[in-house]
């Protein structure tokens, strides 16, 4: 008899619970974000950063008033899933967001890899997705309407760097270009050839590898019988760690070397201690640059906010990904309708200031923005170059490891 | 002289490889088990070495004895109460276990220590000296001399001990071995434990040469199947062979043929090697 009382008891719970969540999701006006992202597996560390930056941002939001469409208020919503760093699940997991979760638009994974299979299936059910987590060329090169990206193109990235390498004293002549054989590093590698073309620089040594290389001291073996002035990799972070450090251990240091991933986050810096020092790498955003828009007034406060709710400092990712939800804000005002195709639209010809800097996109759907040089001098990190002018004092030659405290 | 350098730096990883897989070619040669936790084991040994290096100070060689007792300790429990209960059923059933046990186990490290890459720095971690234009780093050297120094011990302790008899005896002939009163499910226990302490030892100097991550042990444990195959399952001085052959291989590929081709090569020669001397280099026809 007891048994059988608690038992009601756990029916009527359930049936309370049902009804709880069966009338928010009727009475609630919420616009549903969806997203899978990687929080386990390879790309766990930096999916932490799109997650953070998503969450703190549809916060934001919300506090501030939410989102205005035809007259009524609507907050918004997260909905995300774990892709386990795996395009297959990833692909699957934005079909199961779009037909049976029935989110409103889709924001996007991290890595190129993941991103382009992803991108097929907003294209496929035609819903927008804003990613800040893919910048591969092969994202935006296959005529895609859906798809929107907030990372400055692969094939840039690597620009203003060359761009400054030779205005250097004395000149950088012989570059070293190493890259991953992941789409977005192949992307930056294949850029980066044709700056070092047109500004003629000699490029002595050219190769990729896999991103699961751990160990790099023959690699750096052969670099250190070309003796280049500059070198240039093109990687995930792990491999820029395994790169200086081995480097280091094995006595190798050019005048000047640059690093796709890695320079501009705090992590970096902590893990390497004093070899971070002289380190040139590139980033889109700083958070002592002077930007900023609506929602978050400055690039400065938006760091301040992240830092005291997740306890790390944020970067260009956490800034991309801040970029894409608020992209979302802009472009359903703008359009005044839920209706995907229209907030299509109005993301094509979004033209907003934002913490991250200006958020506009070309025809393909990727951000025009360059890239700005910087260095880390004294564990900080300095602006260097940017649009085609020195903005802050390079530390240039950089010593050689035998020659520093 | 570049390819001395190469040649170099490939035995000096090719002893990590070694010892790494040392641990593995036990365990299978002992109780035919192919340990999936492998990798996981080596990651806890890094984690181990990381921890007492940045909240106590100790040198990451000092405190490897620390690692190798309680990874020791660690795998005796998880054959004793474990795998010892599924030891004697198919293949699969095993895999499956050692699977899901290393499921677990990198899990529980994401959500204690994070996904975040972490490495172990004493002061002379980039020291390094030079031989005729060549670069050698001390670490990688101190890590060889100590894998050559406890794969010796190792083998001492199988060759010369009581203990080490009885675990080669229950390998050799598990019926003959019971009748004469050696105790099992204890050797069971003892052999996965030393073989866990190995890949331990091995984790903690990956970690003295490599960043860690959690995941940092799946493909340690491909690799060390690889070695271990290479140079005879269940052989105890194979995986060294193995280990410095891969070493090599990998050393040259990337500096001969292109750093995109190690892992071909060396898969590649795993195929071979199972073509033609499915036993590996230093493996005897099973009986």
């Amino acid at each position: 008899m007891k048994r059988h009382g608690s038992r009601g008891r756990w029916m009527a719970l359930a049936v309370v619970a049902l009804f709880l969540t069966a009338t928010t999701a009727w009475s609630a006006d919420t616009i549903v974000l969806g997203t899978a992202i990687s929080q386990t597996g390879q790309y766990a560390r930096e999916g932490k950063f799109y997650v953070d930056a998503y969450q703190i941002t549809v916060d934001a939001i919300n506090k501030a008033g939410g989102i205005k469409v035809a007259g009524k208020t609507y907050n918004l919503e997260l909905k995300m899933y774990d892709d386990q760093s795996d395009p297959n699940l990833s692909a699957r997991l934005f079909t199961r967001l779009v037909t049976s979760d029935k989110i409103n638009l889709l924001l996007g994974p991290y890595s190129s890899g993941i991103t382009i299979p992803a991108s097929s299936v907003s294209e496929k059910y035609e819903v927008p997705m804003i990613q800040g987590g893919g910048a591969s060329g092969q994202i935006f090169s296959r005529g895609y309407k859906y798809i929107f990206g907030t990372l400055p193109k692969a094939e840039f990235y690597f620009q203003s760097v060359v761009e400054a390498a030779v205005k250097m004293d004395p000149p950088v002549k012989t570059a070293a270009l190493l890259y991953s054989n992941e789409a977005f590093d192949r992307s930056v590698g294949e850029g980066t050839r044709q700056w070092l073309k047109e500004q003629k620089v000699e490029k002595v040594y050219d190769e990729e590898y896999q991103p699961a290389t751990q160990d790099f001291t023959s690699i750096l073996a052969v670099i250190k019988s070309k003796n280049p002035d500059l070198i240039l990799l093109a990687g995930h972070e792990e491999n820029t760690l395994n790169f200086i450090r081995q480097a280091q251990a094995s006595d190798v240091s050019p005048k000047m070397w640059v690093f796709t991933v890695g320079p501009p986050t705090g992590d970096f810096r902590k893990t390497l201690g004093k070899a971070a020092e002289y380190v040139c790498g590139v980033t889109p955003w700083l958070e002592n640059m002077e930007i900023g828009g609506e929602v978050f007034r400055s690039a400065r406060e938006f760091g301040k906010q992240f830092k005291e709710r997740f306890g790390y400092e944020a970067d260009y990712h956490v800034a991309s990904g801040a970029a894409d939800v608020l992209a979302y804000k802009f472009a359903i005002e703008k359009a005044n309708s839920l209706d995907p195709k229209k907030v299509r639209d109005a993301l094509a010809s979004l033209d907003v200031e934002t913490l991250y800097g200006r958020v506009k996109f070309d025809e393909t759907g990727q951000i025009a923005m360059g890239q700005v040089l910087i260095q880390i001098q004294d564990g900080k990190l300095v602006p260097v170059y940017a649009a085609g002018k020195f903005v802050g004092k390079p530390m240039y030659p950089m010593p050689k490891w035998s020659q520093r405290k | 002289m570049l390819i001395l350098q190469v040649l170099i730096n490939g035995i000096l990883l090719g002893g990590l490889y070694g010892i790494m897989a040392m641990g593995m070619s036990l365990i299978y040669g002992v109780m035919r088990i192919v340990n999936i936790t492998h990798g996981a084991l080596i990651m806890l040994g890094a984690y181990i070495t990381f921890w007492t290096f940045t909240l106590w100070g100790w040198d990451p060689f000092l405190s490897l004895p620390v690692t190798i007792l309680l990874l020791f300790l660690y795998g005796y429990l998880l054959q004793r109460f474990i795998l010892n209960l599924i030891v004697r059923a198919q293949m699969y059933l095993t895999l499956l276990i050692t699977f899901g046990i290393e499921v677990v186990m990198v899990n529980l490290a994401r959500i204690l220590w994070s996904s975040d890459l972490r490495q172990v720095t004493p002061s002379y971690t980039a020291a390094n000296f030079s031989v005729a234009g060549l670069t050698i780093p001390y670490v990688r050297l101190w890590v060889f001399v100590t894998t050559i120094m406890l794969s010796v011990l190792f083998l001492l302790l199988l060759e010369r001990t009581r203990l080490g008899r009885a675990i080669r005896a229950t390998a050799e002939e598990l019926r003959a071995a019971r009748l004469t009163g050696i105790p099992v499910g204890h050797v069971y226990a003892v052999t996965f434990g030393l073989g866990a302490a190995l890949a331990g030892a091995a984790g903690a100097m990956w970690g003295m040469l490599f960043p860690m991550t959690p995941i940092m042990g799946r493909p340690l444990t491909l690799k060390s199947f690889v070695v271990a195959v290479l140079g005879g399952l269940g052989t105890m001085m194979g995986p060294i062979v193995g280990g410095v052959a891969l070493g090599l291989a990998e050393s040259f590929t990337s500096t001969f043929i292109g750093p995109t081709y190690p892992n071909a090569i060396s898969f590649g020669l795993l195929v071979l090697i199972l073509i033609f001397r499915p036993t590996g280099v230093l493996g005897r026809r099973e009986r």
